[in-house]
């Protein structure tokens, strides 16, 4: 499962999923966008893993920003991801 | 704060990203803030921090133009670092040097750019996150990470534009496709020479004169104990599929 989309400001962000029983068995974002501190990426990821595949992006969206903490996403934000992440997985 | 400026050298890839982290490392240490200009010898390839590899670059015909690839420690695009047609630099600078917020840290460290063209007459503004243009058409694109309290910004400045080369050693995303995306950025891409007629040495001459002004600073080297470090990280890192490959 694969979604990507060029958000709002030009970048491209590009969400990858690994489905299992349902569920986001592993999750890959990659794209064009800044964060800082950049391992934080690995957080990101791992808050969607698990994640039943017919969840909401208002849920997706709330873990992202849980999972984001301090860190700051530029060029993209949480909701953006919480979309494509949808769109990958429908 | 005496800055150290690091005259315009070539290398290729590996060498070139390992030099940004072993002096970025070494300011950690005590030492002073630099400024460093490079070229890329062979051309490659540099993609940001959170690309993936084979969605970005074609490798086989990277390797059949004899291109290095390299994965950058910044955020940001794939950018093709023509041997002949920019020049890069890096700020690197304890992040107190520089404003928190980090598109107004772009934005001085861009306008240290803008000077430089201004001081060729080409008016170029700045357009965040990360760019800059000279009207609506992109002549320099930055890159900015901030680790151990290091703020360490590179980019480049775009002299000529090989927009047929560029587009076949990136690939191109359905997305961008839907842009028209090799004639768009044909014609959202500028270079110094589509500009003026100015040649590499005199935009070189005016970067420096624009990244100094109102500086203390001195003309330095790399230190040994950076070069070889850089050489540890070439081995250790930027050459490995590892870090390359690693999304």
């Amino acid at each position: 499962m694969r979604c990507e989309e060029k958000v709002k400001g030009g970048k491209l962000v590009c969400i990858e999923i690994v489905p299992k029983d349902g569920k986001a068995a592993k999750v890959r974002i990659t794209g064009d966008f800044f964060l800082h501190p950049e391992d934080s990426i690995n957080a990101l990821e791992q808050s969607l893993e698990g994640v039943d595949l017919t969840s909401g992006e208002d849920e997706i969206a709330a873990r992202l920003k849980k999972a984001l903490g301090q860190a700051q996403l530029i060029g993209a934000s949480p909701e953006d991801l919480a979309r494509i992440f949808k769109r990958a997985s429908s | 704060m005496r800055w150290r400026i690091i005259d315009y050298s070539e290398n290729d890839a590996y060498m070139n990203m390992a030099i940004d982290e072993a002096i970025s490392e070494s300011i950690v240490k005590g030492a002073p803030p630099t400024i460093r200009f490079y070229g890329w010898k062979p051309s490659a390839v540099s993609i940001g921090y959170f690309q993936s590899l084979e969605h970005e670059v074609d490798i086989k015909h990277c390797a059949d133009l004899g291109m290095d690839i390299v994965r950058r420690r910044t955020g940001g695009g794939a950018v093709y670092h023509d041997h002949q047609g920019e020049i890069t630099y890096s700020v690197i600078g304890k992040e107190d040097l520089f404003p928190k917020d980090i598109i107004a840290s772009y934005r001085l460290i861009c306008g240290w750019i803008i000077d430089s063209l201004g001081l060729l007459g080409i008016k170029a503004e700045f357009k965040p996150i990360n760019d800059i243009a000279v009207g609506e058409k992109k002549i320099s694109g930055n890159a900015q990470t901030r680790r151990g309290g290091v703020l360490l910004q590179h980019g480049t400045i775009l002299h000529s534009v090989d927009v047929d080369t560029m587009f076949s050693v990136l690939k191109v995303s359905d997305e961008k496709i839907k842009d028209k995306m090799i004639a768009t950025v044909k014609e959202r891409v500028t270079s110094v020479s589509q500009q003026k007629v100015i040649s590499r040495d005199e935009l070189y001459g005016a970067l420096l004169s624009g990244f100094t002004k109102g500086k203390d600073f001195g003309l330095g080297t790399i230190t040994d104990e950076e070069r070889n470090r850089a050489l540890e990280l070439v081995e250790k890192r930027y050459l490995t599929k590892e870090w390359n490959a690693m999304r």
